[in-house]
């Protein structure tokens, strides 16, 4: 019997790719792209940051050249609550109380309130 | 200790007794928060030494300084009285300009170069006061002298 043969002039060639071109670049021309828009952006972003930055320091100074003066401005204020609050119980107790086993300025913890509407 | 709990009554209960005779009385500088962070830094550049001294004194005070400093804090706000004074007769349109910028602008002092500029002269012009940030690296323009700031809604050239 003979044998099974290839076809007279072989096979003819099997269509195994897509019939499709290929697009666009080279894959390495998508990553220097990529690379290159990343590094703008950090150029940028940086030139924010010592922007931001130096903002960031006028405007603490510009608290802090404030600071005294508010300090003073509250410290003035403590401390006529306090003296009024010491003459008030002088006025009451006769005597006045250390109730603290310190002798630094204290925030009294319970504030006094007059028992009339004073504003 | 340094917070106070809300009261939520309809009446404004504040003890009102005034300072003795034996302290002596100063006028509060009574600016609100937007003529004072205008005038900041004239503040910082005229009352430097008062300051330094108010806050050193607090530090060594060991806790009384409240008590103790009053005098240092009496200067303190009379020097920035001054020059609140002294910019409100020489530079009243330019202040209130840039002060009012700054109200409308939510104090970001970059929203406000321009009027922030003209304020500047004319303090330096009449009164020699100038405005100068500590710390800033020298090889850049200080960051209230760029025309241009990145974060400002309008971010082109503002003067």
């Amino acid at each position: 019997m003979p044998q099974d043969m290839p076809p007279v002039g072989g096979y003819t060639s099997v269509q195994y790719k897509r019939n499709v071109p290929a697009r666009g670049f080279k894959p390495v021309y998508y990553l220097v792209g990529m690379h290159m828009i990343m590094a703008y952006g950090f150029y940028k972003y940086f030139h924010g940051v010592r922007e931001q930055r130096e903002l960031a320091r006028e405007k603490i100074w510009s608290r802090l050249y404030l600071t005294p003066l508010l300090q003073a401005e509250e410290d003035r204020d403590q401390v006529r609550r306090h003296l009024a609050d010491k003459a008030r119980e002088k006025e009451l107790l006769g005597t006045e109380q250390k109730i603290y086993n310190s002798d630094r300025f204290i925030r009294p913890t319970y504030v006094y309130t007059p028992s009339k509407v004073t504003q | 200790m340094s917070q106070r709990d809300p009261r939520f009554n309809q009446h404004v209960l504040v003890d009102t007794t005034p300072m003795p005779d034996h302290i002596p009385k100063v006028d509060e500088i009574g600016a609100t928060s937007a003529p004072l962070m205008s005038a900041a830094y004239f503040i910082g550049d005229r009352c430097k030494a008062y300051n330094d001294d108010f806050m050193k004194c607090k530090d060594e005070a060991n806790g009384r300084g409240e008590i103790e400093c009053l005098k240092e804090g009496r200067k303190v706000t009379r020097c920035a009285a001054s020059v609140i004074k002294d910019i409100n007769t020489n530079c009243l349109k330019q202040f209130t300009a840039h002060w009012e910028c700054l109200e409308n602008n939510n104090h970001y002092l970059f929203e406000c170069r321009r009027a922030e500029q003209q304020l500047n002269n004319c303090v330096f012009e009449k009164l020699g006061l100038k405005k100068n940030i500590p710390g800033t690296p020298e090889n850049q323009v200080p960051v209230h002298m760029r025309p241009k700031q990145k974060y400002a809604q309008y971010p082109g050239p503002q003067f």
